[in-house]
């Protein structure tokens, strides 16, 4: 009877100093985030300054209208859905078969190397990037054409106005630019794993691709199915420089470029509208909301541990 | 072994070869910012181009000692930022990760949400300027945004659930350890790669930022570098947009525009290559040591 | 990242803005302005009797140039007020900002309850204006900025006006754009072209031609900016109702106000016949709708022979001072058309009052004076003399011995044109009157349009703008470089239009156009 007491005491002052550790950043979260949260009302009002933003007139939903009363609504969708799916699947592949690769070569100086460099691209901004494509692909100048293709004996293509290569091309970019990056969380889960496990596994003679297969990736699916979770959040969000920059804003790619980023980028550049871009916002983070609920809730069902909340 | 050799080999080969595809667009831009206006024009950007120039260098060298400073106030914020933004990410995410922690759940939920909804610039605005008076100061750069991400917390309490046993944290606990102790003590000395992770990650996004810089800064004495580099490239922009009479014999003639975008380019990852290797050594007990076996 | 939307849309209005950004002038306005600021100074000393208690006013403005310490921006600051105090009982607060940051800081600022009393538009006149950022002037135009209201005058000021209530004071510049096609004079001796036959667009195909024909290796025509090889500027008389020239949407043509759907008139089919025929001649730049560079780049290269575009200052002027941009080639210009002002040239740049000011009539004052007096607009635009400049024996300026714009203390004077009035500011190096002369009557004789001083509000027709929007920037960029057929592109463009709700927009124009017809 006394020791539970005992514990159920310990439990609770254990509970409060959690808590207070938590504190700190707890606050920075609520002043940075949950306060300014406020400004998702913008959404569903008639913005005026003198006014201010309680006080602006309701809208109701007129704010959200633009997003659907458009031809285009399946396709800006449909778009940054495809591409996220295949940046979540592809990305995670390649940054997991980097991070592998890099653990397994066992030489120091040559990992340290190889990691630097690869992070390089992600120190570069869109517009730059943008840059670089463009000299790679432009019709008059560009690399592809004037040397690749010319040496192949292939007919110049016009990049800019052909569709069918975009969505590859947004990829090799995409993963051109995140490789290193996202290969490092992996890194360090890899680092995270207990290296008897390995040790045992060699002594009954596993092969390192066994291994690999075997440890390695089963004991990396807790980090996967955070990040996925993570990026499900995200999943009506787009890079707006990469789908803007990169294509050079070219109108004839608009069928494989346009994502809701873009369109609403475009659509609000002259309106400058508060209230009809707090409602892109608020609509890109609801869907993302409500995806990530379920998809939680799913991986909860199967797997508990590996919830995010 | 010879196994293990082989794929130590096959490894080594596809990493190289990705490195250097990943290099390639890099080397273009260097070599660009040393060719001469004209020839990029005119020949489009080339790894051997017709003629090299120094120009966009000189032009970036009249800024030299602004450059500088803004060099500083980038480096301070960078360390000064992602030491606080590890500090307070770490202790978010070891109670989240603690099993016995009764609100876990709630807490992780709490962070999470700041990943997916926010109330745009203006609230911010208000909040950070109005009842933090951090406009024109050095905490501008530093404080707003950045200081906590739900992304990082996430990844650190994965980090401490899935690779520290609970085994550890209960060892403690009959030692008499306080939750703080266990922290610091136990948890914080085993997440070394993670903490690398985040520093890594919190270190670019302080390094690149420039939006506190556009939202809460109007001195230049507190221009990050790459406000600094977005304010040239501007004022080139509107200068080259800009037939203005009143240019002649001033001397703002000739203006390298796309080769200085190259240069800046250059200029803003320069620091982190030369700084990095330091700070990998710094880290030596973080990703790439523990992650590298044997 | 919105921000960068904001950036990147800024960056293009300023290349926009600033073609019609020039400095240099001399005082050649006549006299009378000044008598009618000496009462109102008089009016103004009468009101602040007490001295020690003055109206701050806090002026912000932007900079193209380096942002002053707090020191060197102080000296300035003080020397203006020795002038404000006396004769507006005022003191003012100068807040230069960075051209590349300024709307949002404007707008972050305003919403975030700053004290700004006085911001220009920088293009954005109608989102201020209904946002209800702006104060309504109407009634205290005449009292507290008499002197600018005459040198405006009444029909640029109807420029600013948004359901008859007036919000703003355009910048006193040379506003009239002019279209011309910029060569490369050499070239053309050199192949004997006779320009001076160049009198339309029309005519720039044989020229073109010539070129190419003598010169196979150069391309003749470079792309002005992306997306745009100079037909926007040569649509003739027509007044884009409040819409970006770039994005036309509904516009009146010639002095019929009809609103008319531009793609679909014979003018517009036959201009982009035209640029696709220089297209597949190989005449004009095969990516002009992507390219990055803007003609003052392309043109350094040496490859390209001209561009058509459209400026504010005389023929010789303009290839004078293009010339130190594009690597020192010998320029020409000729004039292919006329100069038509609508609305949203004049508004473009206008001086507006915070709707949060709590000093409207001392704000008022303060900007009558940047159009009125010398002393105020020299010292916003060159600084203190002796320190930030020196003056010549002509009577233009110049930065003192060994100084130049970056390393004096303070300058705006690459801003210069955006603040007050242009045609009182010193003249940076050589002065030339005959140029002022000549941007003076171009801003007076360049034919308005019937429309001038109707302001279209877009609220009741957002929706349809953000689709409609999206759809010109898919078709158009391409129909005017020539990368599109126009024979089967228009009719997909003009029927994509009329899905996103394009004929609403028009519909709605013609409904406010009629509407301020009839108040008139």
């Amino acid at each position: 009877m006394e020791k539970t007491l005992v514990k159920s005491r310990k439990k609770r002052f254990s509970n409060l100093s959690l808590a207070l550790i938590a504190l700190p950043g707890v606050l920075y979260l609520i002043i940075n985030n949950y306060i300014p949260m406020f400004g998702v009302f913008l959404a569903f009002k008639k913005y005026s300054l003198k006014k201010g933003i309680f006080g602006s007139d309701w809208a109701g939903f007129d704010n959200f209208k633009f997003l659907f009363k458009t031809k285009d609504a399946f396709i800006m969708t449909r778009n940054t859905v495809l591409y996220n799916v295949a940046f979540i699947i592809i990305g995670t592949i390649v940054a997991i078969a980097v991070a592998v690769m890099m653990c397994e070569l066992g030489d120091k100086k040559r990992v340290k190397g190889f990691q630097a460099l690869l992070l390089l691209p992600n120190l570069l901004s869109w517009v730059v990037i943008g840059f670089i494509v463009y000299a790679f692909l432009n019709a008059d100048s560009g690399y592809l054409n004037n040397t690749v293709l010319r040496t192949l004996g292939i007919n110049p293509v016009s990049w800019y106005a052909t569709t069918g290569p975009w969505p590859a091309i947004l990829i090799i970019v995409f993963l051109w630019k995140n490789m290193g990056y996202q290969s490092i969380v992996y890194m360090a889960s890899i680092s995270g794993i207990d290296k008897s496990i390995y040790e045992a596994a060699a002594i009954d003679g596993a092969s390192k691709m066994k291994q690999i297969f075997k440890i390695t990736l089963p004991l990396l699916k807790p980090t996967v199915i955070t990040l996925v979770l993570m990026s499900i959040g995200r999943i009506f969000y787009s890079d707006f420089g990469l789908f803007y920059q990169v294509p050079q804003n070219s109108g004839a790619l608009f069928s494989v470029t346009q994502t809701i980023d873009t369109y609403v980028y475009r659509g609000l550049m002259e309106l400058n509208d508060v209230g009809m871009s707090a409602a892109a916002g608020l609509y890109q983070s609801f869907v993302g909301f409500v995806l990530v609920l379920i998809a939680n809730f799913t991986v909860r069902k199967i797997d508990p541990d590996n919830a995010l909340f | 072994m010879t196994e293990s050799k082989a794929f130590n080999r096959v490894s080594t080969v596809i990493l190289t070869i990705l490195v250097v595809l990943a290099m390639l667009p890099i080397v273009l831009i260097v070599v660009a910012s040393f060719t001469a206006e004209t020839t990029l024009i005119r020949d489009g950007y080339r790894f051997m181009p017709k003629e090299l120039s120094l120009d966009a260098y000189y032009y970036m060298l009249k800024q030299g000692k602004i450059i500088l400073r803004s060099y500083g106030v980038s480096f301070l914020v960078t360390f000064g930022g992602t030491a606080v933004s590890v500090l307070l990410t770490t202790m978010l995410a070891y109670p989240m990760a603690r099993k016995a922690f009764k609100y876990r759940n709630l807490l992780a939920f709490f962070v999470f949400f700041t990943m997916l909804f926010n109330g745009g610039i203006v609230p911010s605005y208000i909040m950070w300027t109005r009842f933090f008076h951090i406009k024109d100061t050095i905490w501008a750069l530093m404080i707003p945004n950045y200081l906590v991400s739900a992304f990082n917390v996430i990844l650190v309490k994965n980090y401490f659930q899935n690779s520290i046993p609970d085994s550890l944290i209960e060892a403690a606990q009959l030692d008499g350890a306080s939750e703080f102790q266990i922290f610091v003590k136990v948890m914080l000395p085993l997440a070394v790669p993670t903490v690398a992770t985040i520093s890594l990650f919190t270190g670019i996004a302080y390094w690149n930022d420039w939006t506190n810089g556009l939202y809460y800064v109007n001195n230049e004495k507190f221009y990050s570098i790459q406000q600094l580099l977005m304010k040239i490239m501007s004022n080139i922009q509107a200068l080259r947009s800009n037939s203005n009479a009143s240019l002649l014999g001033t001397g703002a003639v000739d203006l390298p525009s796309t080769s200085v975008r190259m240069a800046m380019a250059v200029i803003g990852i320069l620091p982190i290559v030369i700084i990095y290797p330091f700070v990998q050594k710094y880290l030596v007990k973080g990703v790439i040591v523990g992650a590298v076996k044997g | 990242m919105r921000n960068v939307k904001r950036f990147l849309s800024l960056i293009l209005t300023v290349a926009m803005t600033l073609g019609m950004v020039a400095c240099g002038a001399a005082d050649t306005t006549s006299s009378n302005s000044d008598a009618s600021s000496a009462d109102s100074t008089k009016e103004a000393a009468a009101e602040s009797s007490t001295p020690g208690s003055y109206d701050q006013v806090t002026y912000a403005y932007c900079t193209f140039n380096n942002i002053p310490t707090e020191e060197d921006l102080d000296v300035v600051e003080e020397a203006i007020n020795e002038i404000t105090r006396e004769k507006i009982g005022a003191e003012i607060t100068l807040m230069p900002i960075q051209i590349f940051e300024y709307s949002s800081k404007i707008n972050l600022a305003l919403q975030g309850g700053e004290k700004i009393d006085i911001f220009e538009s920088l293009g954005d006149f109608g989102s201020y204006v209904s946002s209800d950022m702006c104060y309504d002037i109407t009634d205290l135009i005449d009292t507290y900025a008499p002197g600018a209201k005459e040198i405006v005058g009444d029909s640029w000021l109807d420029a600013c006006k948004s359901n008859g209530v007036l919000y703003g004071i355009p910048t006193m510049k040379p506003i009239a754009l002019t279209p011309m096609l910029i060569y490369r004079q050499d070239i053309a001796d050199e192949l004997g072209i006779d320009i001076s036959k160049v009198n339309s667009i029309e005519d720039v195909t044989e020229v073109l031609r010539a070129v190419k024909a003598g010169k196979p290796d150069m391309i003749p025509l470079a792309a002005v900016q992306t997306g745009e090889i100079g037909l926007s500027t040569n649509y003739g008389e027509v007044d884009f109702l409040n819409d970006d020239r770039y994005k036309p949407i509904g516009v009146l043509v010639g002095d019929d106000l009809t609103v008319t759907d531009l793609y679909g008139t014979d003018h517009f089919r036959d201009l982009c016949k035209l640029v696709r025929g220089w297209y597949n001649d190989g005449l004009v730049m095969q990516d002009a709708a992507t390219t990055n560079s803007a003609a003052a780049e392309t043109m350094s290269s040496g490859n390209y022979f001209g561009y058509l575009a459209a400026y504010s200052y005389p023929e010789e002027d303009t290839a004078a001072s293009l010339e130190a941009q594009v690597a020192g080639y010998d320029l020409g210009a000729k004039i292919i058309g006329d100069a038509y002002l609508s609305t949203s040239d004049i508004n473009a740049i206008t001086f507006m009052v915070a709707s949060t000011t709590d000093v409207p009539e001392a704000a008022l004052k303060f900007l009558d004076l940047t159009y009125t007096d010398e002393d105020i607009i020299n010292l916003l635009i060159y600084g203190i003399e002796g320190r930030d400049y020196v003056k010549n024996a002509d009577g233009s300026v110049s930065y003192p011995e060994g100084q130049d714009a970056a390393t004096v203390p303070y300058t705006a004077q690459l801003s210069c044109g955006t603040l007050g009035n242009f045609f009182k500011m010193y003249q940076m190096g050589v002065a030339n009157d005959a140029s002022l002369e000549w941007e003076l009557e171009q801003n007076k004789s360049a034919k308005t349009s019937p429309a001038m001083g109707f302001t279209f509000d877009s609220s009741n027709v957002k929706t349809q703008y953000t689709a409609v929007l999206n759809v010109i920037s898919q078709y158009l960029p391409g129909l005017i470089c020539g990368s599109l057929d126009p024979d089967t592109e228009i009719d997909k463009f003009i029927q994509a239009l009329n899905d996103a709700g394009y004929q609403d927009i028009l519909n709605e124009k013609q409904t406010q156009l009629d509407a301020w017809k009839a108040g008139k």
